[in-house]
């Protein structure tokens, strides 16, 4: 699984399986912190849709963090103060990039989560759409 | 009028401070940042875009400590973003990815995937709520449970839509464009020059003070700009964000997805006469688009309205001149300027006071010659 799919199920889904996930990791590795959980900005670089020209409306805080597993460095970076998950996603990140086999299983693991996580947001979809108006307008 | 350094006061701006913590607390009670995350949506979504930064926790904590006060809250936001390190740029976001809450369009009555309310107060009565008075945590639970378990099953999984100015430019109502890719500037790097570019003002535009963008893009309606808008589009929803990854960037789907952000956006129609060929005359639409931070629908279309003002520079309006607009938007720099007006300019005034007297005195003395 890419690595953009993984990491929005990662960070949409239950923590308990980026705890579960990780902690099978740590407890079989050696995890060396390159980078502690810190906070920094990410720029947002947009395109604005009337000239279809790009600019910054403005920053996000995130947490950011590396960690290096049998070589391989992985990097863990999600918005908002979350130093304990972004440590998580950086183990889960370095695990994938040394190509540890622990990760064939996870496969199965992420897809059943990205299922869960879709059917929450088909049910708030849901919710929006029922606010879908059809205006009529009145002969004066 | 010059400035000079003024020292002393040390005991009385501590006891000051106290004071200002006294008026925070002297109710005997506290409200938690958590409280005001949940309870202050508009507030909190003002104050991170006119900060310029998104983070709903940051900017609760900013308004409690500026006691709900806005200018301060936005101060405070400003301030700690200039020590937190900027460590990447998101990949080019595209609205089109937004998963909308709310889609509305003033313009037409039929739109590609339909009219979406969401949540407004646009058809709310506006009559106060005393019902809200007593209202607890207990009764704000069992509301949310009875909706939320209101049968809400279906399959759309993303609620994303096609974009209005995409429809009428395949109509071609509006003319066809190209992406443009040029690296935008960026105001908080490098000062503003002018002329500015169109990356420079729609970023000053986003940050700027609610209330002020409100009130020139209300100035250009009533007859001091050159601009009748309608509302094409205005979207609600997030926006989800993925950066690269640093030493391997590759394509999408090897991007680090990071989270998402709520944000407005506007697209306003204006209608132009345009001369073609032969002198012929035909009506044609401009677009001033508008993005901010959360929930701001006003402060969105007012964007909007001077984005287009300012692609139309002329000397007739202000609202139409990019250094009126531009230097007199931001929250920071406006009220910073005006507050700094209390702070003590003594020995200037001092100064001032002595020409004043000095010239009345002359003054006299002349009249007083005059008579003999």
């Amino acid at each position: 699984m890419r690595r953009r799919r993984r990491t929005e199920i990662l960070i949409n889904g239950s923590q308990k399986l980026v705890e579960d996930t990780a902690h099978c990791i740590k407890d079989n590795y050696q995890v060396k912190v390159i980078q502690e959980p810190e906070s920094g900005l990410v720029m947002m670089k947009v395109r604005e849709t009337s000239q279809k020209s790009l600019f910054y409306p403005g920053e996000v805080l995130v947490t950011e963090c590396k960690v290096q597993i049998v070589g391989k460095i992985g990097i863990g970076i999600v918005t908002g103060d979350q130093p304990e998950l972004s440590y998580n996603l950086a183990v889960i990140d370095a695990a994938y990039e040394a190509m540890l086999p622990e990760t064939i299983g996870w496969k199965m693991l992420l897809e059943n989560e990205e299922k869960v996580i879709q059917e929450q947001r088909a049910a708030a979809n849901q919710s929006i759409l029922k606010t879908k108006v059809n205006f009529e307008t009145m002969d004066v | 009028m010059g400035y000079v350094a003024v020292k002393g006061g040390t005991h009385a701006i501590e006891e000051s401070i106290k004071r200002l913590k006294y008026e925070r607390v002297h109710h005997g009670q506290t409200i938690e940042v958590e409280k005001i995350k949940a309870g202050m949506r508009g507030l909190v979504d003002q104050v991170m875009s006119e900060s310029s930064l998104y983070n709903e926790t940051l900017a609760a904590l900013a308004i409690k400590q500026a006691e709900g006060n806005p200018e301060e809250a936005v101060f405070l936001l400003r301030a700690y973003r200039s020590t937190v390190p900027r460590k990447h740029y998101s990949r080019v976001i595209e609205t089109q990815q937004m998963n909308v809450e709310r889609r509305i369009s003033a313009s037409f009555k039929d739109i590609p995937g339909g009219q979406i309310l969401g949540a407004t107060t646009d058809y709310t009565h506006r009559l106060l709520d005393f019902n809200l008075m007593d209202e607890s945590d207990e009764d704000v639970q069992e509301w949310l449970h009875h909706y939320l378990n209101g049968s809400f099953q279906g399959d759309e999984e993303q609620l994303t839509l096609p974009k209005v100015l995409d429809y009428l430019r395949k109509e071609g109502l509006i003319p066809p464009c190209e992406n443009n890719n040029l690296e935008p500037d960026d105001v908080t790097r490098e000062s503003l020059e002018f002329p500015s570019s169109r990356s420079q003002r729609l970023q000053i535009l986003t940050r700027g003070e609610t209330g002020a963008v409100t009130s020139l893009a209300y100035a250009v309606i009533r007859g001091y700009g050159a601009l009748h808008p309608t509302v094409g589009e205005l979207r609600v929803g997030t926006l989800p964000i993925t950066i690269d990854h640093p030493t391997d960037a590759g394509n999408d789907e090897d991007a680090f997805y990071i989270g998402e952000v709520k944000v407005t956006e506007t697209e306003m129609l204006m209608p132009v006469t345009v001369e073609k060929e032969y002198g012929k005359k035909e009506l044609e639409f401009e677009i001033g688009y508008g993005l901010v931070f959360g929930q701001n629908e006003t402060k969105a279309i007012a964007m909007g309205i001077l984005d287009n003002c300012l692609e139309h520079p002329t000397t007739e309006f202000p609202s139409h001149n990019e250094e009126f607009v531009l230097y007199h938007i931001d929250s920071v720099e406006s009220t910073g300027f005006i507050s700094h007006l209390k702070m003590p300019h003594y020995v200037t005034f001092q100064s001032k006071l002595d020409s004043v007297r000095k010239t009345k005195k002359e003054g006299i003395s002349k009249e007083q010659e005059v008579k003999r």
